[in-house]
């Protein structure tokens, strides 16, 4: 078998009095594109947030890209993330002060890369179609190129592990199609195992595999059809 | 179409909108709460104090009336004359040594008749009955004697018996300023002591105690004694030196209280734009429903209205219950001790300051929402286009121009009040500038590499920055503290070491007229190396120049300190040392004609006087004309006697009068001259200047401190708008720490971009509070004071730091529900 990306053994999330999540058990190989498909409501953003090291787990183990989770501080979560993992979320989520150039180049300096961050962000950009908006400003771009920089800022320090929230919801459907493209091609070119949490049965039948949630459980795991 | 809201359905919606949602206007409410406490604090107490004065009046006198002879006694007449007016009360009053064992205690001796005190009481001990061998001292004086009842002390020639101390005596604040500490005696006391010499200065005081009006009585007194040299006071004028002190005392820290207000107007105007952006979508869909820009300029601006007038009700009831609590902590630092009263002038005013500023400063931002298109005003902040439409900017302009003419309209000295506010504006304007230019440059700079580092810098320029209001908020502040700690490390300076270096160590008064000689060779058989100056002192009243008598005058003229009460006079057949002459020319030696007089040239020009024209002094209750014969420029830095008049030998020789010395004298020598020259002239008193130099040291120390208290008030106001200014980038700031955390940064991480952020704005506060402060107070010192330029430079820096710490420290408070933010959680409702 691959080597294993994501490993979760009976990982439950309690907020309040709610269970988000209620025991989920689910491995991910390393290279391959997983659908977490459901309705809204069923934990698939809070699963996501649990794997990608956003939230930490009421109960469970969670190891990816070989490092166990559950055990780790929101500092240590951090330092999980960079280089390991690209997080692509819904509503973009630039950072409105800084340029597309320095948005992509964010991850890499806290990852300790800032002697070619700059350049090394260029290339990404210039890769998803925005060489000529480097020096551009969030509210200067559109939705659709926003969620290319997000898109290039995630990858652009080449991690084990893409997790896409929802890549197209804020985006209308011709413009939501190019940025799934772009998304896959980029994460080919990463070599890196994908994660994309949405609603829509036609993503999701893109990816190598689709795993459905209801009420904060896993209801089916199937490889999508070729 | 259907007509516009009306108010009332604007105060229904208003309503509506603002029960349980208040938090959007806090920073509104503290701000405005601040500013008008401040003012409402300072006018209430000064009226408090003032009226005290006023309401004291016959207790702070002594009396209904007053009326005073220098160097002599009212003669049999004159007692009869005012013992015809009412129940009268006599004291006499000179400076003395008092001494006991080795000790000599340069003192305020006062004697007192059975009939004293006609209003009030001495307080601590009674002094019915005072016999001729009694004396009663205060507080001071026994601790400084080591002395208490029982022990016995000496005045002149004469041996007393602590009686008692005293705690309060009532007419003290009436007796103006003391150089020591006071002690009383009987008239019968007082004349064993031998301190009643030809020529020794001292003051006889008769009060009276009258029924109705005094005014009548005084007019009447002064047709028939109008050459007697009598001095006059009423009830009604009691303290006018402490009146004037505490009345300008009151208006500087009022005006100080308002650039607190005006600082807290940008707390204002910040806390209705970051409401009115909370409110856009609300604003929009009242729009969408057909709400005019009217009908929404009506709703917000009745609930800002509803929020400012309850900080300033709020504000002036505390304003008002604040005094009695002051005069309580203050202590014996207050000359009168009011009772609690409502003063309703200084409060209507403060309320009027509070509700215009509030009008000034939400105006604009209440007119940019007002006309801003529904669309346009989700996109406020990044596209921030200046939109104040004329009717708006009219009102602005209205409500600023109504504070300025309210502050000097009420002022006691117009021309002085509109210096100071138009040095705060210029203030305020040149830091705006400032904070403008910080911002442009911010954003032109070279973009720093590290991200944090890049971060803080945006901060400084993003769209919806509140670098401008916190640089023109806290820099004012800062810049205040700076000034006043220049100001007084300075002053303090000069005092502590110039004047000393400068000042006689000795001053010497009421040395018998023919011991001169005699003086001087037992000052140098203890001190060889001592440098005497030995000159005639009388004391004596202007009471007309050229054509002008002082009485017929309605108020001084602007300047015209010396014609208020008595003056030292003095004769000379020589120019004394530390005069130049400017026009005229020096007597002869041995001139013998008309009384000729060389007046001071500042003097004579405020009196609109030269060489030639007649100066009337009234000295031993005999009118005086001299006809000016030469200006002089008085040197006053040499510290040594200075008088505005000297006059031609022959014009008092014969005279009753003293000599008056200055001794430089080494340090180790001065105790053996001070005794020798007290047991051979024991009617001398001796003034060590050292310890008047503390006494001022003090007065200025506690002048600064009242100062600095009200001063704080703005750095308060500042750091309101700090919060302000944090409260309304929370949300941008949370969004970015949750960007940040996403891609991998640590706690740790965001607090040093934040102590970064900060760091710089309290870096760049800094120096600009030194660029502007220490300018300020260099003119002060220098030009002003002509004082020499040494602040404490340790005191100046540690001012700053502390004013630096305040801002990263609350800067970082404001941060750390930041850095504790859960990125899921946030991007949950992100």
């Amino acid at each position: 078998m691959a080597d294993i990306a994501i490993r979760a053994r009976n990982v439950t999330l309690t907020l309040g009095t709610t269970e988000i999540l209620k025991g989920i058990d689910l491995d991910i190989g390393q290279g391959e594109s997983v659908a977490i498909l459901g309705p809204s409501g069923s934990g698939k953003s809070s699963l996501m947030a649990i794997l990608s090291g956003l939230e930490r787990a009421s109960a469970g183990d969670v190891a990816v890209a070989g490092v166990q989770l559950a055990s780790l501080d929101e500092d240590a979560l951090a330092r999980a993330r960079r280089g390991r993992i690209g997080i692509v979320l819904q509503s973009f989520h630039l950072l409105p002060t800084m340029t597309a150039l320095e948005n992509v180049a964010v991850p890499l300096e806290l990852n300790g890369q800032a002697g070619d961050a700059f350049a090394a962000a260029a290339r990404e950009l210039e890769a998803v179609g925005l060489g000529h908006r480097l020096d551009h400003y969030p509210a200067q771009l559109s939705g659709g190129e926003q969620q290319r920089v997000a898109i290039a800022r995630a990858v652009a320090p080449g991690p084990r592990i893409l997790f896409a929230d929802e890549p197209t919801g804020n985006l209308d459907g011709a413009t939501g199609a190019k940025i799934i493209d772009l998304l896959f091609d980029r994460r080919r070119a990463a070599a890196a195992t994908l994660v994309i949490i949405t609603h829509d049965p036609e993503l999701a039948a893109r990816c190598d595999r689709i795993v459905e949630m209801r009420d904060g459980l896993l209801v089916a795991d199937r490889r999508a059809a070729a | 179409m259907s007509a516009a809201l009306g108010w009332r359905a604007s105060w229904t919606l208003a309503r509506r909108d603002l029960v349980g949602r208040l938090r959007g206007l806090r920073l509104l409410f503290i701000c405005l709460l601040l500013g008008v406490t401040t003012l409402a604090t300072i006018g209430s107490l000064t009226a408090a104090i003032t009226g005290e004065l006023a309401a004291q009046g016959q207790t702070i006198l002594g009396g209904d009336f007053e009326v005073s002879l220098s160097q002599r006694v009212a003669t049999a007449e004159e007692r009869t004359a005012l013992a015809r007016t009412g129940q009268v009360s006599e004291t006499l009053r000179t400076r003395a040594m008092a001494r006991a064992g080795d000790s000599a205690i340069l003192t305020e001796l006062k004697a007192v008749d059975r009939a004293y005190p006609l209003y009030g009481a001495v307080e601590g001990v009674r002094i019915d009955g005072l016999g001729p061998d009694e004396v009663v001292i205060d507080r001071a004086l026994a601790d400084r004697l080591q002395r208490g009842r029982g022990d016995r002390l000496r005045y002149g020639e004469a041996e007393f018996r602590i009686r008692g101390i005293m705690t309060a005596e009532p007419d003290r604040v009436g007796e103006g300023f003391t150089l020591g500490p006071v002690a009383l005696v009987s008239l019968d006391g007082f004349a064993r002591t031998g301190l009643l010499q030809p020529g020794a200065l001292y003051t006889a005081k008769y009060r009276i105690r009258t029924a109705g009006d005094p005014a009548p009585v005084i007019d009447a007194l002064k047709d028939r004694w109008a050459d007697a040299g009598w001095s006059f006071k009423s009830r009604d004028g009691a303290a006018p030196g402490a009146n004037r002190f505490f009345e300008r005392m009151g208006q500087f820290l009022s005006l100080i209280g308002l650039a607190a207000l005006v600082i807290a107007g940008i707390g204002v105007s910040n806390g209705v734009a970051s409401y009115l952006a909370m409110k856009r979508n609300g604003i929009a869909t009242l729009k969408v429903l057909g709400a005019t820009s009217a009908d929404i300029a009506r709703i917000y601006l009745l609930q800002i209205g509803m929020v400012a007038l309850a900080a300033v009700l709020l504000g002036l009831a505390i304003g008002a219950l604040a005094p009695p609590l002051i005069v309580a902590l203050a202590g014996d630092l207050l000359p009168v001790a009011p009772g609690f009263a409502i003063y309703p002038l200084p409060l209507a005013v403060s309320a009027a300051y509070g509700l215009l500023i509030a009008l000034a400063f939400a105006l604009p931002p209440l007119a940019r929402a007002r006309m801003l298109p529904a669309a346009a005003i989700f996109r406020a902040v990044v596209d921030r286009r200046f939109a104040l439409d004329r009717r708006s900017l009219g009102l602005a302009a209205a409500a600023t121009m109504a504070v300025l003419g309210l502050a000097i309209g009420t002022s006691r000295d117009p021309l002085f009040a509109a210096a100071v506010i138009g040095a705060v504006l210029g203030a305020l304007l040149l830091l705006l500038v400032i904070g403008w230019a910080i911002r442009r440059i911010a954003r032109a700079a070279p973009r720093p590499r590290r991200p944090l580092l890049r971060l803080a810098v945006a901060n400084l320029h993003r769209p919806g920055a509140q670098t401008v209001g916190l640089v023109v908020a806290l820099g004012l502040a800062l810049t205040l503290f700076v000034t006043l700690a220049a100001i007084q490390t300075s002053l303090s300076a000069e005092i502590s070491r110039t004047v000393p270096r400068r000042a006689p160590d000795l001053f010497v008064l009421d040395i018998p007229s023919d011991e001169g000689p005699r003086f001087a060779r037992l000052v140098r058989a203890q001190a060889p190396a001592a440098e005497l100056n030995i000159v005639p002192a009388l004391r004596g009243t202007i009471v007309a120049y050229g054509d002008t008598r002082v009485a017929d005058l309605e108020t001084l003229p602007e300047g015209a300190w010396f014609l208020r009460g008595e003056r030292g006079v003095t004769y000379s057949a020589a120019l004394p040392e530390g005069s130049e002459l400017t026009e005229g020319s020096w007597w002869p030696r041995n001139y013998a004609g008309t009384p000729l007089v060389s007046l001071d040239e500042e003097a004579a020009e405020v009196m609109g006087v030269g060489v030639g024209d007649t100066l009337t002094v009234s000295v031993l209750g005999r009118e005086i004309p001299a006809t000016i014969f030469s200006l002089r420029k008085i040197n006053w830095d040499t510290l040594g006697f200075n008088y505005i008049m000297v006059f031609t030998p022959h014009t008092f020789r014969a005279a009753p009068h003293s000599l008056t010395a200055t001794i430089q004298v080494a340090d180790d020598r001065a105790g053996a001259v001070t005794r020798a020259l007290l047991d051979a002239f024991p009617s001398a008193s001796v003034i060590e200047t050292g310890e008047v130099i503390g006494q001022v040291r003090t007065l200025l120390d506690q002048m600064a401190a009242a100062i600095l208290i009200a001063a704080t008030v703005t750095i308060f106001a500042g750091v309101a708008v700090l919060i302000g200014a944090i409260a309304a980038s929370r949300q941008a700031r949370s969004f970015d720490s949750v960007i940040l955390k996403t891609l991998g940064a640590t706690r740790g991480q965001i607090l040093a971009a934040q102590t970064m952020e900060y760091g710089l704005l309290a870096s760049l506060l800094a120096i600009v509070a030194l660029a502007l402060g220490l300018p300020a107070a260099w003119y002060v010192i220098v030009r002003i004071f002509d004082f020499g330029w040494a602040p404490d430079w340790p005191v100046v820096l540690a001012t700053l730091a502390g004013g630096g710490l305040v801002t990263l420290g609350i800067g970082l408070l404001g941060s750390l529900p930041l850095i504790s933010v859960r990125p899921a959680a946030a991007l949950r409702s992100l």
